[in-house]
C-alpha cells in the first residue's frame, strides 16, 4: 500500500475486487533494472542503444544523459514494453520492470508500474476535460469509479489544476498541458514515472511551471523519476544520480551527481553531452586559471563559488567581444502595423526597423503574435499598404518571385515546405523559378548542397532526412534564390541543442556574409550568444527593443512576458566577488573563451 | 475550419426535453422515414417531415442562434437554391403541367419543372431536417459514448475517435500552414480543376505524412496508460436508455406511419 | 491477465483515424461544395461524391491490412458527426456504403492482393451503387437523357478517377517513408 498526501487524503494503491493486484516488487527492490540492454529498430542494422545498464530504486531520481541518437527515447520505450509490443522493434539483454521481464509482460501490466510523460504536451490528449483525461488512465485499469475520481483528484490537486477541472485542456497553456500530462502519469499509481525532455516544447514561464510541479512530486518522496532532459540548468536540483550514455548506448558513467558530472565534466563535454551552463561556463574559466573546485552546476552555485575566487593573477578579463558594425541601411520598415485574425487583434501598433546585416531575435511568450510578426513582415500575411516595407517593396502586395528574391522564410516544421521528391530538386525549385539556364541552377544547387553539407543527400527524399539535416534543406530552399533577408521561425524547435548551435553558426556565417537575419526563438541562452539585438513581444505590442545584453538587463520587462533571463546571466548579474566579471552574459565574454 | 466547434462540450439545453433523450434515440428514430424519403416524389410529403422536424427542435430544445441561423435562413435558402437549381436542369418533356412561368425566347421554365425541382430540394431539406432532431441537441462525446454502450461499437473505436476529435482543428491549422508554406515556395501555380487537384495532392502528403507520425505518438501514450488493457473499462459517464426513450422511438413511428397513410406519396 | 492481441492495435486505429481526418477535410471542402454543385450543374455531383474514397484507398495503400478502409471510413464519420453532427446519420451511412464495398473487395482477395487492380474493381462497384442512390434521391429521372447519361458516366468514373489520385498520393506517402505499422 502506498501513501498520497494528498490535502489529507490517503490513497490506496490499485485494488479492486475483479484485477489482479500488480506484482509489486519487494521492498526495496529495483524498479527497473537493465543490464546490457540492447534495442534495435525493425529497420535498422546497428542497435541503438547497444548495452545500457541502469538500475532505478524506489523513490530514486535519475538523470539519463547521452548525444543525440544515443537511444535515450528508446531505452525509456522499452521500460513500459511499449517496445517491443507497440513499436516495431526488438530488445535483448535483460530489462526487468517490477521483476518482471518486460518482453514477457503486457505494455497494460508495466504501465501500473511505470508511467510515462511524453515531449509533445498535445499528442497525450484524449479526453474532454481535465478530469477525463486524467481519469483516463485508472479507467482503462478497470478501478471502480470512486478510486478512479480519488486517484484523479489527488493527482489534478498535486499539480495545482484541481480548479480547472472542467475545462477542455486545449484552453491551459502549453505549460499547464504538461503538467496536466505528469497528473495523469501520477493517477495511474506507478512508483516510477519516467519523463522525456517534458519541457523541449514549452517556453520559459512553462518551463518553470513543470519544474514547480516536478519538485513537489520529488519533495513527496514516493515516486522514482527518471528524467531525460537536454535543458539541464531547469532540472539539476533535483537529481540524485546520473545515467551516461555514450554515443552508441553503452553506459559510460553512473553515479551521483558529484561522481559523474563534476568528476567527468571535460569527458562529457568532449561526448558531445550537453552540460549546465554554469558548469560549461566553469569549465571556460578553469581554462582561464580559476580554481572552480568543486565545479559548479547551478547558476547559484557558480555565482557562491565566483564569489569567493579572484582574478587569477596574470590572466587579463577580455572585455566584451564588440558587436560587429551594422550599416545603417534599413532593409525592413515595419509602421504601425496592426493584425487581426479570425476577428481577434493580434498585432497591435508596432514600428520596427531593422538594418542591413544585423542578427535580429524576436522573443515572448507562447501565443505573444512572434509569429504572426514574421509571417507579416516576409508577406505571408496580408497587412494594410506601407505597414511593411523591404526596402521599398510591399512584401504582400509584390509579386511573390520578388518578395522571395528579398526575404527567405523558415517555417517551424521543415516538413510543411517541401515540395520536391528530392533533396536536389528541393532547391533546384527556386532557382527554376528564376526562369535560370540549367546550367546556372546545376552549379548554384551544387554550390548549396556543398555548403550546407548536403552533398551525400542530393538524391535522397527530403522526408527521409534527420531532423538536423531537414532544417539545414528548408535553410537552404530559403537562401537559394539569393535573398539578403532571412526570417526563421523556432528553428531550434524540437531539435537538440547540438543540431541547434550547428545551424546558428551556420546563420553566423550568413551574417559574416551580410544577410540580415531575424529568429523567433524561445531557447534564451541561443538569443544571448548569438542575437545583436532582441525585440521583446508581449500580448502583440513590442515592450522592449535594443541591443541584446541591454534588454536582458531589464529582467522586470522580461519577467512580464513571460521570459526569464538566461542562466548565465543569473549566475554572473551584480558579481561583487568578480567585479569584472559581473554582468556578463555570453560563454564567448568568459575568460577563456576561444569562440 | 471549425475551431469555434468544440466536439467535446455538453450540449446545453437548459432541461428541454429533446435534451434528456438518448442520443441513438433521436438518431435512430427518424432513419426510417429518411430512408422512404428518398423514394418518394410529391411536395406534401416532405413538407409534412420538415414540419415535425421543425416543431420538434422548436419545442423541445433551446434556442440558440446557431440553430435559429440554420434552420431560419441556411436551410430555407438552400431549399430555393436546389429547387431553383434542379428545375432548370428538368427535362421539359418529362412533365404534365407545361404552363411556362418563365420564358426566355425559346427556353421556357415550366411550372411542372418547378414542381419537380421543389420536390427534390424539400425532400432533400426534409431529411436534413430530420438528422437536425438529434444533432443540435446532442454532443459529440455523448454520441460516441452511447455508441460504445449500447450498438456495441469497441470502446477501443469509440475512444480513438474522441481522441480525434482533436486532430480536426490541429490538421486544419496544418493544412493553412502547409498551403502558406507552398505558396511562398512558389508551388502548385496555375488555374482550373487540374491544377487545383495537383496543388491539393501536393498538400495532402506532408499534412498525411504529420498526421500519421502525431498519431502514433497519441497512440504511444494511450497504450502508456493502459489503454485496451481489459475487454472493458470503468465508464463514468452512462448515456442510459430509459423507457422514455423507446416511447419517443414509438411515437415518432406512429406519427411518420399516420402521416404516410394520409399523404399516401405512393400510388401502387 | 490474458494477453490479447486486439484486431487492430491502439497505433492502427489511431493512424486510420489520422488519415479520415485528414482527408475528411478535404472531403468537408468538397461538402461544401455540394449544394452549389447539385444546384448549378447536378450532373457533375457524382465525381464530387468520388472524393468520399480517399479514406479507405489511402488507409489500406499505406497500411495493407484487414479492416483499414472501414476502420478508417468509420472513424472519420464518428469525428465529422461530431463537429457537424446534423449530418450524422448521412456520414456514417456513406462510410458504411464506402468502406463496407473497400472492405469486402479486399476481403474477397482475402487480403491477400494489395495490387491496383483490386482498388479499381472497389470503385467501380462504388460508383454503381452511388450513381443509382443519387439517382434516386436527387428524383434525377427527370433530367434529359442525355443529362442522365453524363450523370451516370460521371458517377462511375468520380470514384475511379480519386481512387487513382488516393493511389498516387498513398504512394508519395511511402516514398516519403511513412512508416507502414505491421499491425
Ligand atoms: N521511429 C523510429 N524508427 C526507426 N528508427 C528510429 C526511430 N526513432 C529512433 N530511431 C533510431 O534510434 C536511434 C536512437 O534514437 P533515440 O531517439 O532513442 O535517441 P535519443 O538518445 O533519444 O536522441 P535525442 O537526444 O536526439 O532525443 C537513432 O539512431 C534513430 O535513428
Ligand atoms: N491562423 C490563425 N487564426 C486565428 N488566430 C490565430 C492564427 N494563428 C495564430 N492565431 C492567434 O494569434 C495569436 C498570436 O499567435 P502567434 O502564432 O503569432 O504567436 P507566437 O508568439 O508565435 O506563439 P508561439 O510561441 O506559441 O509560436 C495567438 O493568440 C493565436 O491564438
Ligand atoms: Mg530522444
Ligand atoms: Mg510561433
Amino acid at each position: 500500500m502506498r501513501r498520497l498526501p494528498a490535502d489529507g487524503k490517503i490513497v490506496t494503491s490499485a485494488d479492486s475486487g475483479f484485477i489482479r493486484e500488480p506484482l509489486t516488487a519487494a521492498d526495496g527492490a529495483a524498479l527497473v533494472e537493465a543490464v546490457d540492454v540492447a534495442i534495435t529498430w525493425d529497420a535498422a542494422g546497428a542497435p541503438t542503444p547497444a548495452g545500457a545498464s541502469l538500475t532505478i530504486r524506489p523513490g530514486e531520481v535519475v538523470l539519463l544523459l547521452g548525444p543525440s541518437g544515443s537511444g535515450k527515447s528508446t531505452l525509456t520505450l522499452a521500460l513500459n514494453g511499449l517496445i517491443p509490443h507497440s513499436i516495431p522493434a526488438s530488445v535483448s539483454g535483460s530489462l526487468r520492470t517490477a521483476g518482471h521481464d518486460v518482453r514477457a509482460s503486457t505494455v497494460a501490466d508495466l504501465a501500473r508500474h511505470v508511467a510515462m510523460v511524453f515531449q509533445d504536451p498535445d499528442s497525450q490528449l484524449v479526453t474532454g476535460t481535465l478530469l477525463d483525461e486524467v481519469a483516463f488512465g485508472p479507467e482503462n485499469l478497470c478501478l471502480p469509479a470512486e478510486e478512479v475520481l480519488r486517484r484523479a483528484e489527488a493527482a489534478l490537486r498535486r499539480v495545482g489544476l484541481w480548479e480547472r477541472r472542467t475545462d477542455n485542456p486545449d484552453r491551459l497553456s502549453g505549460g499547464g498541458r504538461q503538467r496536466l500530462a505528469i497528473a495523469c502519469a501520477l493517477a495511474m499509481g506507478s512508483p516510477l514515472l519516467v519523463l522525456d525532455e517534458p519541457t523541449a516544447n514549452l517556453d520559459p514561464a512553462g518551463i518553470e511551471d513543470v519544474y514547480a510541479a516536478l519538485r513537489d512530486v520529488v519533495a513527496a518522496g514516493d515516486r522514482a523519476v527518471l528524467l531525460v532532459e537536454h535543458n539541464l540548468d531547469a532540472a539539476m536540483d533535483l537529481i540524485d544520480r546520473v545515467v551516461v550514455l555514450d554515443r552508441d548506448g553503452h553506459t559510460a558513467y553512473d553515479g551521483s551527481v558529484d561522481e559523474v558530472i563534476r568528476g567527468h565534466a571535460d569527458d562529457l563535454h568532449r561526448m558531445g553531452v550537453w552540460l549546465p551552463v554554469a558548469s560549461l561556463a566553469a569549465l571556460q574559466l578553469r581554462g582561464a586559471g580559476h580554481a572552480l573546485t568543486p565545479l559548479p552546476v547551478t547558476p547559484d552555485e557558480l555565482r557562491h563559488a565566483l564569489e569567493s575566487e579572484q582574478d587569477p593573477p596574470g590572466t587579463s578579463v577580455p572585455s566584451p567581444t564588440p558587436r560587429s558594425e551594422v550599416g545603417q541601411d534599413p532593409v525592413v520598415t515595419v509602421r504601425g502595423l496592426a493584425l487581426t485574425r479570425r476577428g481577434a487583434p493580434i498585432l497591435h501598433d508596432i514600428d520596427l526597423t531593422v538594418h542591413r546585416g544585423e542578427f535580429v531575435a524576436l522573443v515572448g511568450a507562447n501565443g505573444a503574435g512572434k509569429t504572426s510578426l514574421l509571417q507579416a513582415i516576409a508577406g505571408i500575411l496580408p497587412t494594410r499598404k506601407g505597414m511593411v516595407s523591404l526596402g521599398g517593396l510591399d512584401p504582400f502586395r509584390a509579386d511573390a518571385r520578388a518578395t522571395t528574391a528579398r526575404i527567405g522564410f523558415v517555417f517551424q516544421n521543415p516538413e510543411h515546405q517541401f515540395i520536391a521528391q528530392s533533396v536536389r530538386e528541393e532547391l533546384a525549385h527556386g532557382l527554376r523559378r528564376q526562369k535560370l539556364p540549367d546550367a546556372q541552377v546545376r552549379a548554384r544547387t551544387d554550390e548549396i548542397l556543398e555548403r550546407f553539407g548536403l552533398r551525400d543527400k542530393a538524391d535522397v527524399h527530403p522526408f527521409l532526412l534527420s531532423g538536423g539535416q531537414k532544417r539545414r534543406l528548408s535553410v537552404g530552399t530559403a537562401l537559394v534564390a539569393g535573398s539578403e533577408i532571412l526570417a526563421l521561425d523556432e528553428p531550434t524547435f524540437g531539435q537538440d541543442r547540438a543540431r541547434a548551435e550547428e545551424l546558428l553558426s551556420l546563420l553566423r556565417d550568413l551574417e559574416a556574409d551580410g544577410t540580415t537575419i531575424i529568429v523567433v526563438t524561445h531557447d534564451m541562452q541561443l538569443v544571448t550568444d548569438y542575437a545583436h539585438r532582441t525585440v521583446v513581444l508581449d500580448d502583440g505590442r513590442i515592450v522592449a527593443d535594443g541591443p541584446t545584453d541591454e534588454v536582458f538587463g531589464r529582467v522586470d520587462v522580461l519577467r512580464r512576458a513571460g521570459l526569464r533571463p538566461p542562466p548565465l546571466q543569473r549566475a554572473l548579474a551584480d558579481l561583487d566577488g568578480l567585479p569584472s566579471l559581473s554582468g556578463r552574459a555570453r560563454l564567448a565574454d568568459l575568460p577563456g573563451g576561444q569562440r | 475550419m471549425s475551431t469555434t466547434v468544440d466536439p467535446y462540450a455538453a450540449v446545453d439545453q437548459g432541461g428541454r426535453f429533446l435534451s434528456r433523450i438518448n442520443p441513438l434515440a433521436k438518431l435512430l428514430a427518424p432513419i426510417p422515414v429518411m430512408i422512404a424519403l428518398v423514394f418518394v416524389r410529391d411536395l406534401g410529403t416532405p413538407l409534412a417531415f420538415l414540419a415535425v422536424a421543425y416543431l420538434l427542435l422548436l419545442l423541445g430544445s433551446r434556442i440558440a442562434t446557431r440553430t435559429l441561423i440554420l434552420l431560419g435562413v441556411a436551410l430555407p435558402l438552400a431549399v430555393v437554391i436546389l429547387g431553383l437549381g434542379m428545375a432548370f436542369w428538368t427535362d421539359p418533356t418529362a412533365v404534365t403541367d407545361r404552363t411556362p412561368a418563365l420564358s426566355l425566347g425559346a427556353w421556357s421554365l415550366t411550372w411542372g419543372a418547378i414542381g419537380a425541382g421543389f420536390a427534390t430540394s424539400l425532400r432533400l431539406a426534409a431529411i436534413v431536417a430530420l438528422a437536425f432532431i438529434g444533432g443540435l441537441t446532442t454532443s459529440g462525446s455523448d454520441l460516441v459514448r452511447a455508441s460504445v454502450q449500447h450498438l456495441r461499437v469497441p470502446y477501443r473505436v469509440g475512444y480513438t475517435a474522441l481522441a480525434a476529435f482533436r486532430f480536426v482543428p490541429r490538421f486544419g491549422y496544418e493544412l493553412d500552414i502547409i498551403r502558406q508554406a507552398h505558396r511562398v515556395r512558389g508551388a502548385g501555380g496555375g488555374r482550373g480543376p487540374i491544377a487545383a487537384v495537383r496543388r491539393w495532392s501536393g498538400y495532402l502528403v506532408p499534412l498525411l505524412a504529420g498526421a500519421i507520425r502525431h498519431a502514433e505518438r497519441v497512440a504511444l501514450a494511450m497504450d502508456a496508460r493502459a489503454f485496451g488493457a481489459f475487454p472493458e473499462r470503468t465508464e463514468r459517464h452512462l448515456v442510459p436508455w430509459r423507457a422514455h426513450d423507446t416511447v419517443f422511438v414509438l411515437l415518432f413511428w406512429i406519427v411518420s406511419v399516420v402521416i404516410f397513410v394520409l399523404l399516401h406519396p405512393w400510388t401502387l | 491477465m490474458v494477453t490479447r492481441r486486439p484486431l487492430l492495435s491502439t497505433r492502427v486505429l489511431l493512424v486510420c483515424a489520422a488519415i479520415g481526418v485528414a482527408t475528411g477535410i478535404v472531403g468537408g471542402i468538397a461538402g461544401l461544395l455540394t449544394t452549389a454543385i447539385l444546384a448549378v450543374v447536378p450532373i457533375l455531383y457524382g465525381v464530387l461524391l468520388g472524393v468520399h474514397v480517399l479514406p479507405g484507398i489511402i488507409a489500406q495503400e499505406v497500411l495493407q491490412l484487414p479492416f483499414v478502409a472501414l476502420a478508417t471510413h468509420v472513424l472519420a464519420a464518428l469525428v465529422s458527426s461530431a463537429f457537424a453532427i446534423g449530418f450524422a446519420p448521412q456520414f456514417l451511412g456513406t462510410a458504411l456504403l464506402f468502406g463496407g464495398i473497400q472492405e469486402l473487395v479486399a476481403a474477397i482477395v482475402r487480403y491477400r492482393s494489395w495490387a491496383p487492380w483490386r482498388f479499381f474493381v472497389s470503385a467501380i462497384v462504388i460508383g454503381i451503387v452511388v450513381a443509382v442512390a443519387v439517382f434516386f434521391a436527387a428524383n434525377l429521372a427527370k433530367l434529359a437523357p442525355w443529362a442522365q447519361i453524363v450523370y451516370l458516366v460521371l458517377a462511375v468514373l468520380g470514384p475511379v478517377l480519386w481512387t487513382a489520385i488516393g493511389l498516387g498520393i498513398g504512394r508519395s506517402l511511402r516514398r516519403a517513408g511513412v512508416a507502414r505499422p505491421r499491425r
